[in-house]
């Protein structure tokens, strides 16, 4: 469904990702991994083609995303990520039909319920707490029926219930046939939802692979420079070290 | 979603543009009703005289705000409007300069009121990204140097200078001879290019990558209203000359009212700023009657105290 050539990103001088090969099938969750500046979200941003790659491509069923129109490219993929603050009190209901690709009300009140929204349905965007507008940007990406999701950090600043819930969302959603390629921090987090892992070292060098094979300290500790312990899907980094 | 309140909104807006064009057209160095002129000369009064200002006033009012709400996506600030960041004045720059320089081509001034309107614009989009206060600093700075490069270009006029000073700077409407069917027409043109582009201005509030990923190509949008807010600034400056605060108060007001998606805003707005300039018109040529006051000096005594309370409010 979404193949990755070659790919080369540059921001500046800096090689944030050299020669990245990569494809990923419909049904599937693929995490991208790496340390700050590494270029996870421009990894992102470059499917989208709002990124220029210094080289390499990216196909969507077989079409090129840099021969794409704008509308196509909005028809394939929904993207998720900070929204700007703004100043003109456009209001969260509103902000979800922008959003939306058809009149579907059931759709638009499914993802109000899913994300708790209905209470701040008339608030405006600006007046919401970040956690409480992280909620209506998940909520915009379940209103898009796109088949691709790209989620830039859709867990930061939600609270634990909604952390689940959105963990759940995007596991449901992928193993109904969509393709979810979201950025993560949090390893817990990676380990309960990803299928496949990107992880991007932040020096150009970037490793794909089945989850379970990449979510080991061994490959990630390097990366991370930090120590990290157990398996599966309980990892923990050492925040101290501990005196036996 | 105030879907319930727009049309009646909306509808009680048209028919207080009915009820204000009619009022105002009575009100004069002295009243005449407009249904039955008791004599040969008020009628003519009211059809030659009052009617075609009141529709200018309608027209212009319309314009400049329509030309405010795009300013204001465009630079991503409800508080930008084109007289607070020196667009008006730079477009009566280009307007007075075409003028002067080729005083036999009718097209002169209105070219150059485009031109000066496109490069007030840009100018003070250069400062756009760097947040509402250096945004309106720039505007107020760059407002002040095409002040000051009219107030030059009107100098180097010596017959006429200063009461076209006097007009250019504050606004009127008295000596306005745009063609009226023309000015209607452009009303109903940029309303229509509004109506057109507000799904995707409505996107573009969400951010640029935002809209973007939504299937806007933000490059092309913003082009588009570059050259629609520079085109509307300069015909509304070409025919009445610098008129302040429609631009603000009137998108502000329908916002509150109507929400912040474009349709309704738009469609509003450029009936409100008609309503606005119609009022501060009329009000213009009978309260130190019978000398008329510039419209701008009224607009901008309602506009100021509105400007600095919102400022107060966004914080």
């Amino acid at each position: 469904m979404l193949v990755i050539q070659d790919l080369t990103l540059h921001r500046g001088k800096k090689v944030l990702l050299s020669g990245l090969y990569a494809e990923f099938t419909a049904g599937q969750v693929v995490v991208v991994l790496g340390p700050n500046g590494a270029g996870k979200s421009t990894l992102l941003q470059s499917m989208l083609g709002m990124f220029t790659p210094a080289a390499g491509r990216i196909t969507i069923d077989g079409k090129a995303v840099a021969e794409c129109s704008r509308q196509d490219l909005a028809e394939k993929m929904t993207w998720q990520g900070d929204l700007p603050p703004s100043e003109f009190g456009l209001t969260v209901s509103q902000r979800l039909h922008l959003s939306a690709n058809g009149p579907d009300e059931a759709k638009n009140q499914q993802a109000m319920t899913l994300m708790d929204l209905a209470k701040l349905k008339h608030r405006a965007l600006d007046a919401l707490s970040s956690g409480e507008r992280q909620r209506v940007e998940i909520a915009a990406t379940m209103v898009r029926d796109n088949p691709i999701w790209l989620m830039d950090e859709p867990t930061a600043h939600l609270d634990l219930r909604h952390q689940v819930d959105c963990l759940q969302l995007m596991k449901k959603e992928a193993q109904q046939g969509r393709l979810i390629i979201t950025v993560l921090h949090d390893l817990q987090q990676a380990a309960a939802v990803a299928d496949t892992v990107i992880l991007l070292d932040g020096n150009g060098g970037a490793e794909v692979g089945v989850a379970n094979e990449m979510l080991t300290p061994e490959h990630l500790m390097p990366v991370f420079g930090v120590q990290i312990q157990g398996e599966g899907k309980l990892l923990m980094p050492m925040y101290f070290e501990e005196k036996q | 979603m105030n879907d319930q309140r727009t049309w009646p909104l909306l509808l009680s807006l048209l028919v207080l543009t009915a009820v204000v064009m009619v009022v105002s057209l009575g009100i004069g160095s002295h009243w005449i009703s407009p249904f039955s002129p008791a004599s040969e000369l008020d009628s003519r009064i009211l059809w030659e005289l009052r009617l075609p200002r009141v529709l200018i006033a309608f027209a212009v009012g319309g314009l400049l705000a329509l030309a405010g709400a795009w300013f204001q996506v465009l630079l991503g600030n409800p508080l930008a409007e084109p007289y607070v960041l020196g667009v008006a004045s730079s477009a009566a720059v280009g307007a007075v300069a075409g003028m002067m320089l080729f005083p036999e081509t009718i097209w002169a001034m209105s070219l150059g009121a485009f031109a000066g309107a496109w490069i007030g614009i840009a100018s003070v989009l250069m400062f756009a990204h760097l947040g509402t206060t250096r945004l309106l600093l720039a505007g107020v700075v760059l407002a002040a140097f095409w002040s000051a490069i009219l107030m030059l270009l009107l100098a180097l006029m010596p017959e006429r200078g200063v009461a076209l000073a006097y007009a250019w700077m504050m606004g009127d409407l008295s000596r306005s001879d745009i063609a009226l069917p023309y000015l209607l027409l452009v009303w109903g043109g940029a309303l229509l290019a509004g109506l057109v582009l507000a799904r995707s201005l409505d996107k573009l509030l969400l951010g640029e990558k935002h809209a973007a990923a939504l299937g806007v190509d933000v490059r092309k949008l913003r082009f588009g209203l570059l050259l629609l807010a520079s085109a509307v600034t300069a015909i509304a400056v070409t025919a009445a000359g610098t008129i302040g605060f429609v631009g603000l108060i009137v998108p502000h007001l329908m916002r509150l009212l109507l929400g912040s998606l474009h349709r309704a805003v738009l469609l509003a707005s450029a009936f409100g700023g008609g309503i606005l300039l119609i009022l501060a018109d009329t009000a213009a040529r009978t309260v130190i009657t019978p000398a008329e006051l510039p419209v701008g000096v009224l607009t901008a005594m309602i506009g100021v105290p509105v400007f600095l309370w919102l400022l107060l409010r966004a914080r």
